[in-house]
């Protein structure tokens, strides 16, 4: 579904490189994990694959199609959804209202958005009360599932997240890592997630490791 | 339509910025209203200016080409005097200029003197009698010499200086008095019975002085007798049809000649001057007067007339000073109204440039969130259009309630100061006097009285002061489209921005 092929990124200098002749392949139905430490360049090739830059070298293939060629645009568009760690929500927005902007953006085919939204929102504790608030009055917690949910909500088969459960506690954490199984499982997505927490990465079925600029498949 | 719901959104949310957009934007389309309206203020009254003044060309007598030719005669340097003659004007040919399009009216002219008959005393001075009746020899002999040269052959006898030792009265032959500016302007006007018209063509009616009628007791349809001018025996009975009031003072010529006080001027019709003038002058006028309904229209006018008559004794004067006195304050004010419009339109461009720079820079996050969901750049700068979009429609409502006091204010202003300065500009250059300009042509030139048909400064005085401001739907719908211009430069100025920025930057930073 999603290859990378010799892909390498630096940002000044090409001796400088965060990492050189990257061959990964995601595939539909599982979820990945990269697991590495801070500053390794784990968000950097993150967005590579959510289509928001693109490699200093090599190729990155959606579906075997150079996102050159699909355009990062559409890519982000209509194929990935993104996950970010500092949630980048709509501030002057409710929750809800968050969900179904991204819905309308990824021209989501939902016959119902808003009653869809909801009940997304319903199965990681966002009931409409919450929903229909403006997300900054929201805590941080509610902030990320709130993401989470926007993310799932419009239906691309490929969702990357960085630190999705990084705010959250360990059983709203759990809760989420379970919600993205079973996405990815019954729903025949593919989900990468940028993380350090091993439990996270455990629970993934196939974990790259960035290490020495290099990717390692550890599980 | 989502872009529209989130700037609604964000409008919502953003009270303060909303309230700002609407306040500088309400500012702008006020002061651009203000513009609009005086600029259609001043356009309005000076396509009521053109109605209502309209411009004169006056058919007489080639002086110029008769003075030329008159020098080509002698032989000597210095013209000879006794050799200029002017060819009087052919009545048909008047007539078939007055058919021409364009023509709003036309009056013709024909001014002899007459002396007083049975029934009728002129107005004078004792002295003044005696210089009429007993001139000195010297001066009599010069100027009956000058009075016959001017009458012989069929030449434009019976100006004023030409008649100024024997006759009593001025004669002026009208078609219609009420088209003369001493009536139109207020300074004569009819206290009884009517004005000749065009009804009174081969007629012995007459209008006369108030002052002259009482001191012989005359009232409308009394009559009256007057000499000819050339044989004192031959006799004219006169009908008074109307009798007016002149508040003309006349000056020191006419204490010394009863045809220059203004109580000696009869007002006959144009027909029964020429009677006066003698068998020659039959089927002639002294000069035409056409007024036009189009003073844009005055050189394709002159042209098409002067297909109609000999250019060599003819000449048709133009005379449109009324109009273009007019004009110059009217143009005035919608020139510096033009100009706030401009200007105001300019500086709201780069004012609210920057004030949505200033907004998408605070807003780089929330476009950097846009960007990573796919939204074009496109959608996002619709948004900010949107946004102020619909500031601007507040605005024009504000502005459509409150562009008119300040549309009033700043326009009263305006015309006030073109007003004081159209007077004093009048003041400097002085009233026009009897001998000058408008004065010339009373005093015996060939238009006479006639030169005075026309429009008056008055008339352009009371045009500026008639500017009439008011906000009308087609200001409205021409500010709706300047605000949505405005919007438009100022957001696509402001959309450089926009355009070069990268959401992996933005979110990362």
């Amino acid at each position: 579904m999603l290859q990378t092929q010799e892909v390498g990124y630096w940002y000044k200098n090409e001796d400088e490189f965060l990492y050189k002749n990257v061959n990964l392949t995601f595939q539909r139905g599982k979820m990945y994990a990269i697991l590495g430490a801070s500053g390794s360049g784990k968000t950097t090739f993150l967005s590579l694959i959510a289509g928001l830059d693109l490699p200093k070298a090599g190729e990155i293939l959606y579906n075997e199609e150079s996102l050159k060629k699909i355009g990062l645009r559409n890519y982000r568009k209509n194929d990935v959804s993104i996950i970010f760690q500092a949630y980048n929500l709509l501030p002057y927005m409710s929750a809800l209202d968050n969900v179904l902007t991204a819905m309308s953006i990824s021209s989501s085919k939902q016959a119902d958005k808003k009653t869809y939204a909801l009940e997304n929102l319903a199965n990681v504790g966002i009931d409409e009360v919450l929903a229909t608030k403006n997300v900054t009055q929201l805590s941080g917690g509610q902030q990320q599932r709130v993401a989470i949910v926007r993310a799932l909500c419009c239906d691309h088969e490929l969702i990357v997240a960085d630190e999705p459960t990084g705010n959250l506690d360990e059983k709203t954490s759990k809760e989420i890592v379970q919600l993205f199984q079973k996405v990815a499982h019954e729903q025949q997505k593919c989900i990468i997630i940028v993380t350090h927490e091993q439990e996270v990465a455990n629970a993934c079925d196939a974990v790259y490791e960035l290490k020495n600029q290099r990717f390692e498949l550890v599980k | 339509m989502n872009f529209i719901k989130r700037a609604a959104l964000s409008m919502k949310a953003k009270k303060g910025r909303t309230f700002l957009l609407c306040a500088v934007f309400s500012a702008i389309l006020i002061f651009v209203l203000a513009g609009l309206t005086i600029q259609s203020a001043a356009i309005t009254a000076t396509e009521n200016a053109k109605k209502s003044v309209g411009a004169s060309v006056t058919l007489s007598a080639n002086r110029e080409a008769a003075m030329k030719k008159s020098q080509d005669s002698t032989t000597s340097t210095k013209p000879d005097p006794g050799s200029f003659s002017l060819t009087p004007v052919s009545l048909a040919d008047a007539q078939k200029i007055a058919a021409l399009d364009n023509v709003k009216s036309y009056s013709f002219l024909a001014s002899s003197s007459a002396g007083a008959g049975d029934g009728i005393t002129p107005i004078s001075t004792d002295s003044e009698s005696e210089t009429t009746t007993s001139s000195t020899s010297n001066n009599e002999q010069a100027v009956n010499e000058g009075d016959e040269q001017a009458r012989g052959d069929g030449q434009m006898g019976g100006g004023p200086m030409a008649m100024q030792q024997q006759s009593d009265f001025q004669v002026s032959g009208v078609m219609d008095l009420s088209m003369l500016s001493d009536f139109s302007d207020g300074i004569a006007e009819i206290t009884s019975g009517e004005a000749i018209s065009e009804d009174d063509v081969e007629t012995n009616n007459v209008v006369i002085e108030q002052t002259l009628a009482e001191a012989n007791e005359l009232n409308v349809g009394d009559t009256f007798k007057v000499t000819d001018p050339e044989d004192e025996t031959k006799t004219y009975e006169l009908t008074i049809k109307g009798i007016y009031k002149t508040s003309e003072n006349g000056d020191s010529m006419g204490m010394q000649f009863n045809f220059l006080n203004p109580a000696n001027t009869l007002y006959t019709s144009y027909t029964f001057a020429n009677t006066l003038k003698g068998d020659d002058a039959t089927g002639t006028i002294d000069s035409a007067s056409y007024t036009l309904s189009d003073p844009k229209a005055m050189d394709t006018f002159v042209a098409s007339a002067e297909k109609l008559i000999d250019t060599d004794s003819f000449s048709l004067q133009t005379n449109d000073q009324a109009y273009q006195q007019m004009l110059q304050p009217l143009n005035n004010v919608a020139s510096f109204a033009k100009n706030i419009v401009i200007l105001v339109a300019v500086a709201g461009v780069i004012i609210l440039t920057l004030i949505v720079m200033m907004t998408i820079r605070e807003r780089r996050y929330e476009i950097g969130v846009l960007l990573s969901l796919g939204e074009s750049r496109f959608k996002v700068v619709l948004q900010f259009f949107s946004e102020i979009i619909i500031c601007m429609v507040v605005a024009l409502v504000i502005a459509t309630f409150s562009g008119n006091i300040v549309g009033n204010v700043v326009g009263e202003q305006l015309i006030n100061q073109q007003s004081q300065s159209a007077q004093q500009t009048e003041t400097n250059q002085g009233q026009p006097d009897k001998m000058g300009g408008d004065g010339q042509q009373r005093q015996g030139g060939p238009g006479g009285a006639m030169g005075r048909i026309g429009a008056s400064s008055v008339e352009a005085a009371e045009a500026i002061q008639e500017l009439n401001i008011s906000v009308q739907p087609k200001e409205i719908a021409l500010l709706a489209g300047l605000g949505i211009l405005i919007s438009f430069f100022s957001i696509v100025l402001s959309s450089v921005g926009i355009l070069r920025l990268q959401p992996k930057k933005i979110l990362t930073t």
